[in-house]
């Protein structure tokens, strides 16, 4: 890949300044420039961005706790976000109207309308249910909520009367993050036994490999399954998440492994790394210097990649109830709950988490689908 | 042995899987010569450079090399004791676009050297830096760029001004000239020829293009299946091949008139 200067008309097109001629353009920002043309891996990349500074920061952002319950509101549809009331008349202010509930003669099921009577006005950055920002600062303020004693349900709320839009943030908080704490594992997995794969070769080589052809014929679900079972049923949720993180790296760092393990085994034999030993840098230097830099982005891109394998991880196995539990809110927990068939039929609202897991993952594979391809442009499918 | 000799080989082997690729080699090398090793593909003479530099471990065979401080068996050295011995000692390689990490720039690449040595500080560094782009050829704001913005015939001087930024003695040129166009061949060739009056290098020059090998060298060791088949003064040998083998190479140089065809040998025809 050294001798490509530029992708045709990339100085120009990308926007490249005058001063910074096409000379001095580092691969780095070669790479950013050839990324900042897959403009759906950069929509994805920005639609991953919000989420997960929605969900660091969804204490602030949801309105309501996890727990907390409306007793006027059980299993209630999601709200629709006005600005014109029954009348036509126009309101600066955003607002819901309240629910007004029937209970069906015929099937003694609660049935919700909108009251239009009665509206609750949105109220930004305003106080509402307080609670502890990261389970240290008690703060009060939302980004959005109703004045007391009126409510808001943009996603409807769940059996017991729960806030699905804040219990969706809050479960994003934690799928999202197991995603990048277990790809985060992966990677030092990975590069670790890759490496000494890769650049010991020998017995090592043949070690790591065959652990990795071991682990890679064993069927994944069933042996997750198992692992999950062995947790110890006493342990709290916090030392859960990580037992469950490292399950799903334990069998996640495979593909990388051996992918890092190649790169090893080519470079070691490109000309530069033998400049680099012959000019008197020792092992540790060589492989950071010249070996990691060469594939850095490889390595970011095949993380990306496997981020989405961990969030469908860890949904798999609490959907299954046997990964994270209640109290823990975890997008798989809340599809747990949503997992008879009669709540798709009568209370849809509630696979509003399962969207979520669908748009992650889906965001995630078009990040990374477009990351790889700016690291190396003669992969398939490469620029179009 | 020459009381200014810098580098003695002898009985060096290497083999591959079982493979000779270098078998029972012996030569030496002294000071501010350049001593040409020409073959075949697949003659051993990539192989048996790189055995000398320590890039690759020999199987069998004392390579010694003047140091500084004195006579080194480079062979039963480990690699940490090989490290500062690198100052002496460089090589340019074969092709100026794999020798060079695309990632760096070119300060960075020729500021390593130094780096690893721990020469002098900051600021001196770059002066050096910049004091050997000066010796290659180079203009001084190439330091902010990176390999891919370069030609061959520049890609190569910067390996070289990397080679030689640590000022050694022993320079091996392992195909340096090969992968270049011949016009930058030649311009190249007068460069290592410049530098090595300028600084006193001594280059084994590794080569298969004999015409090259005569031009730069002063003596010449003839390379066949991992075995040295015929050395001796670079005029001498060209006049009065000895060997089959060197007259088969010989018969493959094109000469310089258009007008007298190119007539090599058939190996058959020498015994080969």
């Amino acid at each position: 890949m050294s001798e490509v200067a530029l992708p045709s008309g990339a100085g120009v097109a990308a926007g490249v300044t005058d001063r910074e001629t096409a000379a001095a353009i580092s691969p780095r920002r070669l790479m950013w420039l050839r990324f900042r043309r897959h403009r759906l891996a950069l929509a994805s990349g920005a639609f991953l961005l919000v989420l997960y500074v929605l969900a660091a920061f969804c204490e602030f952002v949801a309105p309501y706790g996890t727990t907390t319950r409306n007793d006027d509101a059980i299993n209630a549809p999601p709200m629709g976000v006005h600005f014109f009331d029954a009348e036509g008349r126009f309101h600066l202010r955003p607002f819901v109207y309240a629910y007004r509930m029937e209970v069906n003669p015929d099937t003694w099921m609660r049935e919700y309308a909108e009251d239009t009577g009665t509206r609750h006005p949105i109220r930004f950055f305003a106080r509402g249910e307080p609670y502890e920002m990261w389970n240290l600062f008690p703060m009060d303020r939302h980004l959005f909520t109703t004045d007391a004693g009126t409510y808001i349900h943009l996603f409807g709320t769940d059996p017991l009367g729960r806030d699905m839009f804040s219990r969706v943030l809050y479960g994003g908080r934690i799928s999202l993050s197991i995603g990048i704490v277990g790809v985060v594992l992966t990677i030092v997995l990975g590069i670790l036994l890759g490496g000494i794969a890769g650049y010991l070769g020998g017995l090592a080589d043949r070690v790591v490999n065959k652990a990795i052809e071991v682990l890679q014929c064993l069927p994944s679900l069933p042996l997750w399954m198992a692992l999950s079972a062995a947790l110890p049923v006493h342990w709290s949720p916090l030392l859960v998440y990580f037992g469950i993180t490292i399950i799903l790296s334990l069998f996640g760092w495979t593909a990388l492994a051996r992918q890092v393990r190649g790169r090893f085994l080519a470079l070691r034999e490109e000309e530069f790394v033998m400049a680099a030993r012959l000019i008197g840098a020792d092992t540790p230097r060589v492989i950071r210097k010249h070996m990691l830099p060469s594939f850095s982005s490889h390595i970011i891109a095949t993380a990306t990649l496997a981020v989405p394998a961990m969030i469908l991880g860890e949904t798999a196995l609490s959907f299954l109830g046997i990964g994270l539990r209640p109290p823990v809110v975890s997008w798989g927990v809340l599809m747990f709950q949503a997992q008879n068939p009669l709540v798709i039929e009568l209370t849809p609202w509630q696979m509003f988490p399962g969207l979520f897991v669908v748009l992650t993952v889906m965001a995630f594979n078009l990040l990374g689908d477009g990351l790889r391809d700016a690291a190396d442009p003669y992969s398939t499918g490469g620029m179009k | 042995m020459h009381d200014d000799t810098l580098l003695t080989v002898t009985g060096l082997s290497k083999h591959f899987d079982g493979v000779p690729a270098v078998e029972d080699v012996s030569f030496d090398v002294r000071r501010s010569e350049t001593l040409g090793i020409v073959g075949e593909s697949g003659s051993g003479k990539t192989t048996l450079a790189r055995c000398i530099l320590r890039a690759i471990d020999p199987d069998a065979g004392v390579v010694r090399f003047r140091s500084a401080d004195g006579w080194v068996e480079l062979q039963d050295l480990s690699p940490k004791e090989l490290i500062p011995l690198r100052r002496e000692m460089q090589m340019i390689f074969q092709d100026p676009f794999a020798s060079l990490n695309p990632r760096m720039t070119v300060r960075e690449i020729l500021e390593e050297p130094l780096v690893v040595h721990r020469v002098g500080n900051r600021e001196e560094r770059l002066a050096a830096v910049l004091d050997m782009l000066d010796h290659v050829q180079l203009e001084h704001d190439s330091l902010t760029r990176y390999p891919h913005a370069f030609s061959g015939g520049q890609r190569q001087r910067i390996g070289i001004a990397r080679a030689l930024i640590l000022r050694p003695n022993l320079v091996v040129c392992d195909e340096s000239v090969s992968a270049l166009d011949v016009s930058v061949q030649a311009q190249i060739i007068n460069l290592l020829e410049d530098l090595q009056r300028d600084l006193g290098l001594t280059y084994l020059f590794v080569a298969h293009d004999l015409s090259v090998v005569q031009h730069i060298c002063d003596r010449v060791l003839v390379m066949h299946r991992g075995r040295v088949v015929e050395s001796g003064v670079v005029d001498d040998l060209f006049a009065n091949p000895r060997e089959d083998y060197t007259r088969l190479l010989l018969s493959a140089i094109p000469s310089p008139d258009p007008d007298v065809p190119l007539r090599p040998l058939d190996r058959r025809s020498v015994g080969l």
